[in-house]
């Protein structure tokens, strides 16, 4: 897909057009890890068994870890943590609606398959990064691929499970009904003209519609398989990428920057050294 | 083995599940673990809305894993009570619901704000920590066992609650006096942490004498005092006139207990006080709703697609 | 059938494995762990389990801990800060021996 093989270089190095591919990129990157990872959150405390909640926490804290590390590259770009996720107003925020859809209380089909839903498209994502033209980005790519197995697994060792019992498999084709169209969010572009840039660039080895035809191509018989049927759906309207979101995203947004805006806070404390020296 | 024998021979990690214990000494560390146990779930129930509500992605992080910790501490010390053979932990699980399991009285208390999370995360904790680092040394030799790993990680917590302690008495004037305020509202609570004094104790003496517990109430509390006064100075914090605490000779405190409201104290303890059953049904609610996932793996435990192959 | 043996030396320590016992049941498996894993080396208990019972997860396919900085959940990231109690100080010094072994230091 890419047209030029050049290396971008480092961040100093990118012109407005590219600087404005990658910031678009790595929003989507961090925006999908932090928001999910947000919901995930959720089930603390309130997962169907002790060692399951501990296993969901896990998934929870890598994807935040994730967040973390996309949002940090922003940072070279001058932008704080505040500026990236404390401070940003709600319709600026890039992330598919997959991720911010609440959770119905006891719905554990919904959180074992939108997993699921993501992993798949996370792993597919991560695999055409591995060569971006960016070296930033492809330099975190095998950290970040090094987590995406176990959710993986945790996923569809889930859906076995609950697909074996009649009622588990109804539960899940409701969810699937309903997730679907926000998964296919997960390919909508933040602006095809600059998805568009993002690809020429060769920032990612693969386009939307790639990488959606591939994800497709894995997820739908696998669902098959278990028994569920796929819907013939479009994608969700609105899909987030362009900032547009459901109503859910506000009030979730309007939690978790709850404190920070309480304690009228300007910025964000660190515990953990920065990403770059931790690396070394 | 009868209870004269267990006392004779009582000691750190004497007793395991192959030994014929008493039915006294097994009910009376069942009661005490599954305490234990119910009060990391619900302390985790009070501290979960933090995770969502901390104020960098940092903390965010931290109270998620410590939130996770304190379930992975139910699951240990679900199983070393289960050990002693009166309870399953599904059965326990369910008291917790029905409000028939009792936990510490800190955590019957809602927690609304931010500033009030090292309450918990500093003061309840450090307190926690002190009578679990005893604990190594129970009798029951699973309990111990489930200590060795508690203990192992809640060095991350308490500090981790220090540390939001350091950085709300260094921030804004507002936040300084909106963490004095939750200190002054929650200190009573946590000097209560430890109980009546030992006179007014009514399970103190059958467990200290099998070793289930190894130190009393007062030793305990004293312990924390000493360490976590200086602390609470350090950051700046006024220590609340009420309860008169006073410093004897020897070095030890002596707590006005009727300066505590012990009401309050007898009434959580019962599983009555309002906040604590909002929490206790909050958590049942959650439990129940996913109720059916239990009932999906269970059958599917029963099915040969679960069944490891026989054993001998 | 091939039983895996765990020994424990003295009430309260932890059983560990210290090897394995052909055998044909569970009762056999245990009279034959006893002489050959228990004879000699001090021994307060052992179990036995099938070793086919046994389910294994190790580094090839497991990255145990994660791949990305988990420091939030270790005491030593919280810094300059003295441990408020011994029982702090002595989970502090675990978890960094902890940690030092498991980055093959």
């Amino acid at each position: 897909m890419a047209t030029t093989d050049a290396d971008l270089g480092s961040p100093g190095d990118l012109d407005e057009g590219e600087r404005e591919a990658v910031e678009h990129l790595l929003y989507r990157l961090a925006d999908d890890e932090f928001v999910l990872a947000e919901r995930y959150t959720e089930w603390q405390v309130r997962a169907p068994t002790l060692e399951s909640d501990l296993s969901l926490s896990n998934i929870a804290q890598d994807e935040l870890g994730h967040a973390r590390l996309w949002y940090d590259l922003l940072e070279d770009f001058g932008y704080s943590e505040s500026d990236l996720v404390w401070e940003r107003p709600p319709g600026e925020w890039r992330h598919a609606t997959l991720s911010e859809v609440p959770f119905a209380e006891g719905d554990w089909a919904d959180a074992v398959l939108r997993s699921y839903l993501y992993d798949v498209a996370e792993g597919i994502r991560l695999s055409a990064l591995e060569e971006s033209s960016y070296a930033r980005i492809r330099d975190r790519v095998p950290k970040i691929r090094g987590e995406e197995g176990f959710h993986r697994d945790h996923a569809e060792g889930w859906l076995e499970r609950l697909a074996t019992d009649s009622g588990g498999l109804d539960r899940l084709q409701s969810a699937l009904d309903r997730l679907f169209p926000h998964a296919l969010a997960l390919f909508a572009p933040t602006d095809p003209e600059i998805e568009d840039r993002i690809d020429d660039l060769g920032l990612r080895t693969a386009s939307l519609s790639e990488m959606r035809g591939e994800w497709r191509s894995e997820v739908e018989p696998f669902l098959s398989e278990l028994g569920l049927t796929v819907p013939d759906a479009d994608r969700h309207t609105p899909h987030g990428r362009g900032g547009d979101h459901t109503g859910d995203w506000d009030d979730l947004h309007d939690d978790f920057t709850h404190t920070y805006r309480e304690l009228g806070r300007t910025e964000a404390r660190r515990i953990m050294v920065d990403p770059d020296e931790a690396e070394s | 083995m009868d209870v004269e024998t267990v006392t004779e021979r009582a000691g750190p990690r004497e007793f395991s599940p192959k030994d014929d214990m008493p039915e006294e000494y097994r009910k009376a560390a069942t009661r005490m673990i599954q305490f234990h146990a119910n009060s990391e779930i619900m302390g985790a129930y009070l501290e979960r809305p933090f995770i969502r509500q901390a104020p960098s992605l940092d903390r965010k992080l931290a109270f998620s894993a410590k939130v996770q910790d304190e379930i992975g501490h139910g699951q240990l010390l679900y199983r070393a009570a289960e050990s002693l053979g009166i309870k399953t932990r599904e059965e326990m699980l369910r008291e917790l619901e029905e409000g028939k399991g009792k936990f510490l009285n800190c955590f019957h208390y809602p927690m609304d704000s931010y500033v009030e999370t090292p309450m918990i995360a500093f003061f309840v904790d450090g307190a926690a920590m002190r009578r679990q680092a005893t604990l190594k040394s129970t009798s029951w030799e699973p309990y111990a066992h489930a200590m060795d790993k508690v203990c192992f990680e809640e060095g991350f917590h308490v500090k981790h609650g220090e540390d939001i302690l350091r950085e709300l008495m260094t921030g804004s004037r507002k936040e300084q006096e909106m963490t004095q305020e939750a200190f002054d509202e929650w200190w009573p609570r946590i000097i209560q942490f430890f109980g009546p004094t030992d006179e007014q104790s009514t399970h103190h003496g059958f467990a200290a004498e099998v070793g289930l517990k190894q130190m009393s109430n007062d030793q305990l509390r004293n312990a924390f005092l000493n360490a976590y006064i200086p602390k609470a100075r350090k950051y700046g914090l006024e220590i609340p006139d009420y309860p008169r605490i006073e410093k004897r000779d020897d070095g030890t405190y002596e707590v006005r207990e009727d300066d505590l409201d012990w009401d309050e104290f007898f009434k959580i303890a019962k599983n009555d006080y309002e906040p604590g059953v909002g929490q206790i049904d909050g958590r049942k609610a959650a439990q129940d709703a996913v109720e059916w996932v239990r009932d999906v793996l269970d059958d599917y435990e029963q099915t040969a697609r679960g069944q490891p192959a026989a054993a001998d | 059938m091939i039983w895996e043996v765990f020994r424990q030396e003295e009430a309260g320590d932890y059983h560990t494995h210290c090897g394995n016992v052909h055998a044909p049941d569970r009762e056999m498996a245990l009279l034959f762990a006893e002489i050959q894993h228990g004879r000699r080396k001090p021994t307060h208990s052992l179990w036995v389990a099938p070793k086919d019972e046994i389910g294994e997860v190790d580094e090839e396919t497991a990255n145990f801990g994660g791949t990305t900085d988990k420091s939030y959940r270790w005491a030593m990231t919280y810094q300059n800060i003295d441990a408020a109690a011994e029982e702090v100080a002595d989970s502090e010094a675990e978890q960094a021996e902890a940690d030092r072994r498991r980055r093959g230091d």
